[in-house]
């Protein structure tokens, strides 16, 4: 739902971090929308080969098209190491061998669970990737032991989604592995091979790219669309938006406010887009 | 997969004389945990990829059905219901139960010969998707370009 509407790349890039450990990062509602502004703010869903894989220019890593910082891993603890101020653990995802991974232990915050997790446990790290002469490694602001071992499945599940619906902005991300119409050849080469279950038919493709309704979405971007201070009033977006009623615009209007997408200005009537680049 | 006739596999009884019909590998004379396995890539597989890995390291998770007498062997079921054989090199020392995710070597005779294992636990309740995650599997085998089992020259 955090995010501006299927029409640029990244319609689901809000939706990664579905840990149970519950990261509500405000920095999710802002998508990556790359007009020539560099926001660091996504969170993505990695596998260590893809860390270690990925290219550097400046301070930016890049897994194929993918820009990288923030960075999720699934793995088994391999070996520990725990000193004063931080702890590191190497985590082994099977892609690889393992990734180094440093956590800062904050001694003077007693909220601060610096307990070390022994070598076998599975976790999910959270953090930034780091390359220091040449060296990768992720700096984690979470190391969370899995409360339930589906995480693996679901983790690799994640990994896949994510970096396919990144790296191929006009393909429609849909639901988890299901291919819109606008596939590529290398899609269908997939869908082939397995028949599988999880590529099943896509039967509504325009539906739920975003979260929003089509009716939503052609409100949003009306709205989107006007420069002016005030915004765009409820009976601009009527006599637009021909073919839709007025209660259904009243409906859609109230629904992308409460979800914070819009915001009323000079009177109830009047809504801007919350994320304008204007 | 080959198993030698005339030999039943049983939980509590000793059987006698199970022929050593395995084929000698260079990772039985390396202790258990060998580190080198450990920093390779080890793609995750099932048994219908099995053939396709043979001398290769790989991860299998199944669950686990008969443990050998000796306890220095046994067999997993995949996700799709196919069963692989587990050889490792020092007899278990725990009871294996469960879903256990195993790495090693693929044999010739797609034997996995076991270099470590760990039980993925279930005990909070929740159970392991063992089709779910072979569902998964597919997915991560059809879109190699997005879950590498191998590192690429960094730029």
């Amino acid at each position: 739902m955090w995010n501006q509407g299927g029409y640029t790349e990244s319609g689901m890039v809000g939706g990664y971090t579905q840990s149970p450990g519950g990261f509500a990062s405000p920095a999710l509602s802002q998508g990556g929308e790359k007009k020539g502004r560099t926001r660091a703010t996504q969170i993505i869903p990695c596998t260590v080969s893809q860390l270690m894989s990925a290219s550097q220019a400046d301070e930016v890593f890049r897994v194929g098209d993918v820009e990288v910082t923030q960075v999720t891993i699934v793995g088994i603890i391999r070996s520990t190491d725990k000193s004063m101020t931080n702890i590191q653990y190497k985590v082994d995802d099977m892609t690889g061998a393992p990734m180094d991974v440093k956590q800062w232990v904050d001694t003077e915050d007693p909220s601060v669970d610096s307990t070390v997790l022994p070598p076998g446990t599975y976790v999910k790290v959270s953090g930034n990737l780091r390359s220091f002469q040449n060296h990768r490694s992720v700096v984690a602001f979470s190391v969370r032991p899995l409360a339930d071992m589906n995480e693996i499945t679901s983790h690799i599940l994640e990994v896949v989604q994510a970096h396919m619906a990144l790296c191929k902005p006009q393909t429609m991300p849909g639901n988890g592995g299901g291919m819109g119409a606008s596939s590529t050849s290398m899609v269908r080469q997939g869908l082939g091979i397995t028949g599988g279950s999880y590529a099943g038919a896509n039967e509504n493709p325009l539906m739920v790219i975003n979260g929003l309704s089509a009716n939503q979405n052609q409100v949003l971007s009306l709205i989107k669309g006007c420069p002016d201070q005030q915004g765009i009033s409820i009976q601009d977006l009527k006599q637009r938006l021909s073919g839709i009623s007025l209660a259904v615009i009243k409906q859609a209007v109230e629904f992308l406010s409460n979800e914070g997408h819009i915001f009323s200005t000079i009177d109830e009537d009047h809504y801007k887009s919350t994320d304008n680049d204007n | 997969m080959h198993r030698p006739r005339g030999v039943t596999w049983r939980k509590t009884q000793v059987t006698q004389n199970f022929p050593r019909a395995v084929v000698s590998s260079p990772t039985k004379q390396r202790p258990a945990k060998m580190a080198g396995i450990l920093d390779v890539p080890k793609p995750r597989i099932n048994c219908s990829m099995l053939s396709q890995f043979i001398n290769r390291a790989v991860c299998f998770v199944g669950r686990v059905e008969k443990v050998h007498p000796t306890g220095k062997m046994f067999t997993v079921m995949d996700g799709e219901g196919n069963a692989a054989t587990v050889e490792l090199n020092e007899p278990l020392e725990e009871e294996l139960s469960g879903i256990v995710e195993i790495i090693g070597m693929v044999s010739n005779k797609g034997e996995i010969m076991a270099n470590t294992y760990n039980m993925l636990r279930e005990d909070k309740g929740v159970p392991f998707d063992l089709e779910l995650y072979n569902e998964a599997l597919k997915v991560i085998h059809d879109f190699p370009q997005h879950y590498p089992f191998q590192v690429t020259a960094s730029g």
